[in-house]
């Protein structure tokens, strides 16, 4: 085994240890943890999938953006005087454990064999190309992402001024 | 030589299963609004490894998985910011953030 192959190993199991870490950690600092945990581990899988500047995005995006407006938000919800349960009822746990189950079998059963088992070594997709297709034939998805933020920050102003909680 | 295995498909497509399935775990069963949405981003890094991964070994030939994986962070990033504003709202008007208990908005 190369010491590529173990570095995958590790990447993945940084994925899931992370993914299973925000999902079940009973306090939601710890949960923003894992969730960061996750995103380094999918940028690792992105450089191997031959994606650097997908994973610089993600990095920068995720761990450098999201994590942090998730941490402020946690720390201004802060110290929850009435102290929250944090799980709802354990069937609902089961029901996803089962909705995971089939989904594997599935994936199993009928989308394993579906693709061919190799890629084409010489994948090599940089950055240049991802602008080419942004700026030409995916300009109006690009304008409208951008639409979008613009939108999201406006009501994002508008619920954070003119709204009054009782206090 | 068989295939390494960080050069087959199947492996990215799992562990962008096993990001689906947490995020549903965390969906269902996490209470806080702040936990779901924690869920909802590893919900959505799963969809994004999904499409980067069948770019790369089905359809070389051009860069649409890519793009869309950075269209998929950006819509994450505006769901973000105004789920954290509306997070903070309801803290604000209610002193606490479990979705179960906010029933005003249903009738």
């Amino acid at each position: 085994m190369s010491s590529a192959e173990i570095i995958f190993f590790l990447v993945i199991l940084v994925t899931m240890g992370g993914a299973v870490m925000a999902v079940l950690a009973g306090s939601l600092i710890h949960a923003m943890i894992g969730l960061v945990t996750a995103m380094f581990g999918i940028a690792g899988l992105y450089i191997y999938l031959n994606s650097p500047f997908l994973a610089m995005m993600q990095i920068l995006i995720y761990v450098g953006a999201i994590s942090v407006l998730i941490a402020f938000a946690i720390m201004l919800v802060g110290p929850f005087y009435l102290k929250p349960k944090e799980w709802t009822t354990l069937g609902k746990f089961v029901a996803a454990l089962g909705i995971g189950m089939i989904s594997l079998l599935l994936f199993v059963r009928f989308v394993i064999d579906t693709f061919p088992r190799t890629g084409s070594p010489t994948f090599a997709m940089d950055t240049k190309r991802i602008g080419r297709a942004f700026f030409d034939e995916l300009m109006l998805p690009f304008e409208l992402i951008s639409l979008l933020l613009v939108v999201g920050i406006l009501g994002a102003i508008m619920l954070a001024l003119f709204s009054r909680g009782k206090q | 030589m068989t295939a390494l295995l960080y050069n087959q498909v199947y492996v990215y497509l799992f562990v962008a299963l096993f990001l689906l399935f947490c995020g549903i775990v965390g969906l269902l069963y996490r209470r806080t609004l702040i936990g779901m949405l924690v869920s909802m981003e590893l919900i959505m890094n799963g969809a994004g490894l999904n499409l980067v991964a069948l770019n790369r070994f089905i359809a070389p030939e051009n860069a649409s998985g890519l793009v869309f994986a950075l269209i998929i962070m950006g819509i994450a990033a505006a769901e973000a910011a105004l789920a954290l504003g509306i997070v903070i709202l309801i803290f604000r008007k209610h002193l606490h953030i479990e979705g179960g208990n906010l029933q005003e908005m249903k009738e």
